[in-house]
């Protein structure tokens, strides 16, 4: 616990080093010992005031120091069990448990600082509970714990390309411009003198030297980005493997601290395929398994595998789906793929594309003349941004299940079982009523997935199959 | 959901139904608001307007620091506009509102130009909330809210019921979601 608070300290420090002016050794020994003092009290008084005690039926948790909380897990609610075990907890031989559940985001909970062999333990008493809303398939009710098997492991050259596709470098980029403002404000004197000035400015008094820092400069900052991202992918993803057994997939991976991810096969909603730009490049794919999601912002409880082969894949699917979606096609792009109402396209490019750029050119021709023409050029961009969306999207209507796909360079593909689906909405503007079209909308307990402009009579239709095998399942 | 065998049922049986058997959506009986509805919702409109009215003339008092002239013009016109749109919209969308109880799931309808039907199946519902407001109290009205797993989506709310028909409501889906989880 008292680690947990160090590392969650250390962002207000740095915050107070760089904020204030003056000697920052000064001010990061003034800061590290108020911080210091803070986090041992913080810590000792957390640590008094926790309380948990495990019966036969849940896990009661008593916490807060002016805000008390009381919270009641019952084991059929726990969705999932996660684990992380940083450098000092795997010396002192501990784990700090995280348990998901299907209600409100409120009533989540946590052990901190926990023995490893109490989460089997958890896990034995939590595999021998009955459930309510979704029973588990015969084999999970065994309480002897079955042989695991491993899906897949991620080598050294996987985990650079997450670092080199990771949407973390746009952040960093971001990051970059306060730092940059500290170090133009802080530093630039020393830099002023040094060498790589001196070289920068020298190359910049040569015909076409300006434009060679400039691309140094860029070049130096994104390698420096993705480098960090790689490291950042390492520390997160070393030794990274996903095994499957006891109705359970799980994953465990991380330099630092080890992170452990469990998920329970039946309580998965939906399971989605992403191809981004930068994967697509590498034939790589990123797997997310979603489950029973609170709503909450930010509060993503997906179980993910950061990157996969194309034959990883259907191998993932099979172990989450069993033979329920045999008929799946292994090819996202594949004829059975229906693809939505071409008249999506149509609409789109009128009501975004069109009606706003003449909007403009009407707006603006009395202040700007015939400059404002050039407003109309907005409908390129936005038919070339439908035109490709169009093609993205298509569904596949299973035996057992839907798949749809959607993307605009990268793609994306949705899959979940009728089953699982909690409720349909089936929509109609005054457009899609005149062409006899509809866009459905289908609501799982992991969120919702909307397909646009499909037949009307045939989401009717699909309305009431749903019914009917929600009923009988 | 899977159906627990013990030795004295029957086997478990999973006969082929035909698609065109199957009960259409498109061939409900909906249920339409209460008519009282649509007085709720323009009396809501009125004092909502009337409140912003009152801040529109307390600006205009001596001595208050806020510029008058065409903003304050625009300010009378939207406040004016927001207050017919609240009178006269729930003219139109009320009445297109509607529900419809099966045996196996509540269906609702809503929209005046995008139209949508959600329909909900009565063993995937987890509870079920009846609340008013003392407006509504004052209308005898009552809003019924029904509860699937997981928080993401939201959940169907359905303004403007009878307090006696939202009540009766809430008695059968309990009911109906009891018959499910014994049947589960």
């Amino acid at each position: 616990m008292l680690a947990r608070n160090a590392v969650q300290s250390l962002a207000p420090l740095a915050a107070f080093v760089f904020a204030f002016d003056g000697d920052p050794l000064a001010n990061l020994l003034l800061g590290g010992s108020i911080f210091l003092a803070l986090i041992v009290a913080t810590a000792a008084l957390r640590y008094w005031f926790f309380r948990y005690c495990i019966t036969d039926s849940s896990i009661l948790i008593r916490d807060g120091i002016f805000n008390k909380r009381q919270l009641d897990i019952a084991y059929t609610r726990i969705q999932a069990i996660n684990t992380q075990q940083n450098i000092l907890y795997q010396q002192l031989g501990l784990v700090t448990v995280n348990f998901d559940t299907a209600g409100s985001s409120a009533a989540e909970g946590y052990l901190p600082a926990v023995r490893a062999e109490l989460v089997s333990s958890l896990e034995r008493r939590i595999r021998q509970q009955p459930t309510v809303a979704d029973v588990p398939l015969e084999s999970e009710a065994a309480s002897a714990p079955t042989e695991r098997h491993e899906l897949l492991r991620l080598t050294a050259g996987d985990i650079v390309l997450v670092g080199l596709s990771s949407s973390r470098v746009f952040l960093l980029f971001a990051l970059a411009g306060p730092i940059g403002d500290y170090v133009d404000r802080h530093f630039s004197e020393q830099l002023e003198e040094s060498a790589l000035i001196e070289a920068l400015t020298a190359a910049n008094s040569s015909p076409g030297g300006g434009v060679f820092a400039a691309f140094v400069v860029i070049a130096l900052i994104v390698l420096l980005l993705f480098s960090i991202s790689i490291v950042g992918s390492f520390i997160r993803y070393h030794g990274f493997t996903v095994t499957a057994g006891d109705a359970r997939l799980r994953s465990t991976g991380g330099l630092l601290t080890r992170h452990e991810h469990s998920i329970n096969k039946a309580k998965v909603q939906s399971v989605v395929i992403i191809q981004p730009a930068a994967l697509r490049l590498f034939r790589r794919f990123r797997l997310r398994v979603r489950q029973i999601s609170s709503g909450r912002a930010g509060s993503s409880r997906d179980f993910v595998v950061p990157i996969c082969r194309g034959r990883h894949v259907p191998v993932l699917e099979r172990e989450v789906f069993g033979d329920e979606l045999a008929d799946l096609s292994p090819d996202p792009f594949a004829s059975t793929v229906s693809p939505v109402s071409p008249h999506y396209l149509r609409s789109r490019i009128v009501l975004f594309g069109v009606v706003p750029s003449i909007a403009a050119l009407v707006g603006l021709w009395p202040v700007a003349g015939p400059t404002a023409l050039l407003s109309l050029g907005w409908m390129l961009p936005s038919t070339l941004y439908f035109w490709l969306t169009y093609r993205r999207f298509g569904l596949s209507v299973l035996q057992n299940g839907f798949a749809f796909r959607s993307g605009l360079v990268g793609y994306r593909v949705n899959i979940w079982l009728h089953r699982k689906v909690q409720r349909l909405t089936i929509t109609q503007s005054p457009f899609q009523r005149r062409r006899k079209l509809a866009s459905m909308r289908f609501h799982l307990a992991s969120g919702s997935i909307s397909v646009p402009f499909t037949d009307h009579a045939m989401a009717l239709q699909l309305q009431d199959y749903l019914l009917y095998r929600i009923e009988s399942s | 959901m899977r159906p627990r065998n013990h030795p004295n049922e029957p086997m478990f049986t999973n006969p082929e139904i035909a698609v065109e058997e199957l009960p259409s959506a498109a061939q409900v009986e909906w249920q339409a608001l209460d008519r009282r509805y649509v007085m709720r919702l323009q009396i809501k409109a009125l004092v909502s307007g009337a409140v912003a009215l009152g801040a529109l003339l307390i600006a205009r008092l001596p001595g208050m620091p806020i510029p008058l002239g065409a903003p304050y013009a625009l300010a009378w016109i939207v406040v004016g506009i927001f207050v017919a749109f609240g009178l006269l919209w729930p003219i139109w969308s009320v009445p297109r509102k509607r529900y419809a109880v099966r045996d196996k799931d509540i269906l609702y309808r809503s929209g005046v130009f995008w139209q949508s039907v959600t329909a909900i199946p009565f063993n995937r519902m987890q509870h079920v909330e009846t609340s008013s407001t003392p407006l509504d109290r004052r209308f005898g009205l009552a809003t019924l809210q029904l509860f699937t797993a997981g928080g993401a989506g939201g959940d169907l709310k359905m303004h403007g019921l009878p307090a006696d028909i939202a009540e009766r409501l809430r008695t059968f889906v309990l009911e109906r979601i009891g018959d499910d989880t014994e049947r589960d």
